[in-house]
């Protein structure tokens, strides 16, 4: 037997990270690769504390990430790995306060109020903490496209906004809700993987150019935004789509951060 | 799920990743089904027949629905992205040639390069899904032609998989199909007591 099990120490307190490990590649910026003779892979931000051969024992030691100065945004993702909801049933959604649709569980929200904009009309709707989630729900019977946002004012100003499928095969787009700044699609709602999407960012109802506009997804491995956009004379920009899952469009303009949350069926 | 999976998704999801291997498959089974006129395969009506086991391949399975297990892909060990779809209905098969790149593209290069690299530093994690979107859009949205080349040939289908019995080897004991076994004094021997 020459393979090990390795261990982490953390805060003085040791526990199992990985068994029966036959290969250790010490990378740049402190991490550190692993691999099991079962073919499990993983990399770790530490450092080597100790290894002990004869007992086939290695022991790395945490590395705590130091915290990056990085804004805090919030966003609205389903409460559904289905893309859509189905006439009848509940639309409900969760909002998280982050960055990279990473949730900072630390963060507090600051009296978010949630809007469904019928019509180009806002109008309020229910949001609540279910067991330390923010949940946006509306309980009436809907069938096609509902446009939902929700406001967090303070020293920054946040919104999020998404469009919800509910039904099947909904295809009208979007119309602006008319907030300080915003993200909206450009030409449809629907979105596929492997065709490219295209959004418009407004300030006050008026197209912004040369505004940043971050984009991640889901399962990015990036702890920042994989994707930077600028927008053009028309406030618009587009993105290929490259990932299952849903995407996160982040723009931000003085003291104000809005996001769009493209939902994907897949 | 309740919508049907789009064929780059039914890639996705067989394939497990996005790789630029796969969707080069995925042009193929896409270009192939259009060119033919032919749907996904349900019953061996559509044959493959490739030459290499690279990840494309998964994309012929997924999206023409030439599979290993039905038995109407067949793997001839080339090391050539080469691909000839045939369907019996039409008694038409077409053979698609991936074009010979001398020099690949700079971004291909450097995202091999990455991906070999077992552990990426924060700035390279994100070069590396860049790059990817920018490949991938170049794979799926550059003309056909500037990619592969095809030609319609004459193919002699061979007969639909068989379903032969099954016999029990003599030494083992775990059944065999009958026409990989050898027979000997013993009786049905498996090729793997041999």
């Amino acid at each position: 037997m020459c393979e090990a099990n390795v261990y982490i120490d953390r805060s003085g307190q040791e526990e199992l990270l990985m068994e029966g490990v036959d290969r250790i590649i010490p990378g740049e910026d402190h991490s550190i690769f692993l691999e099991n003779i079962f073919g499990e892979r993983r990399v770790i931000r530490a450092r080597i504390k100790e290894m002990e051969l004869v007992h086939h024992r290695i022991i790395l030691e945490e590395i705590k990430e130091a915290p990056t100065k990085r804004h805090l945004e919030i966003w609205l993702e389903p409460n559904t790995k289905h893309g859509h909801f189905h006439p009848g049933e509940e639309v409900c959604l969760e909002l998280y306060k982050g960055y990279n649709m990473r949730s900072d569980k630390e963060s507090e929200f600051s009296n978010p109020q949630a809007f469904w904009v019928n019509n180009g009309v806002a109008e309020e709707i229910g949001i609540h903490d279910y067991h330390g989630t923010m949940k946006v729900s509306l309980t009436r019977e809907i069938d096609g496209m509902v446009h939902l946002y929700v406001r967090e004012a303070g020293e920054q100003e946040h919104y999020a906004a998404t469009l919800v499928e509910v039904g099947h095969h909904q295809h009208h787009g979007m119309k602006p809700a008319g907030l300080p700044l915003e993200i909206i699609p450009s030409d449809h709602s629907h979105a596929r993987l492997g065709e490219s999407y295209a959004i418009q960012v407004l300030k006050a109802g008026r197209p912004l150019a040369g505004a940043e506009v971050r984009v991640t997804y889901s399962s990015t491995q990036s702890r920042d935004y994989p994707h930077r956009l600028t927008t053009d004379e028309e406030g618009r920009a587009k993105l290929f789509l490259t990932s299952r899952g849903n995407y996160l469009f982040s723009v931000s303009d003085n003291n104000i951060i809005s996001t769009f949350t493209l939902i994907k069926s897949f | 799920m309740c919508k049907n999976m789009p064929p780059l998704e039914l890639a996705i999801q067989f394939h497990g990743h996005i790789c630029p291997g796969l969707l080069m498959g995925i042009r193929v089974a896409e270009f192939a089904q259009k060119h033919l006129n032919v749907s996904q395969d349900y019953d061996e009506e559509l044959l493959a027949v490739v030459e290499t086991n690279s990840c494309g391949v998964d994309a012929i399975q997924a999206i023409l629905g030439c599979t290993f297990g039905k038995g109407n892909l067949i793997f001839n060990d080339y090391g050539k992205n080469v691909y000839t779809i045939a369907s019996r209905d039409k008694n038409r098969a077409v053979r698609i040639a991936q074009k010979f790149k001398e020099k690949p593209e700079p971004d291909s290069m450097r995202y091999r390069q990455l991906s070999r690299k077992v552990v990426l530093t924060d700035e390279e994690t994100i070069e590396r899904e860049n790059l990817l979107g920018i490949i991938f859009e170049r794979i799926m949205s550059s003309p056909f032609e500037e990619l592969f080349t095809w030609q319609e040939i004459e193919f002699g289908f061979p007969q639909k998989a068989q379903i032969y019995p099954t016999v029990q080897c003599a030494l083992c004991g775990e059944g065999v199909m009958e026409p990989r076994a050898v027979k000997n004094e013993k009786g049905y021997i498996c090729l793997t007591c041999i």
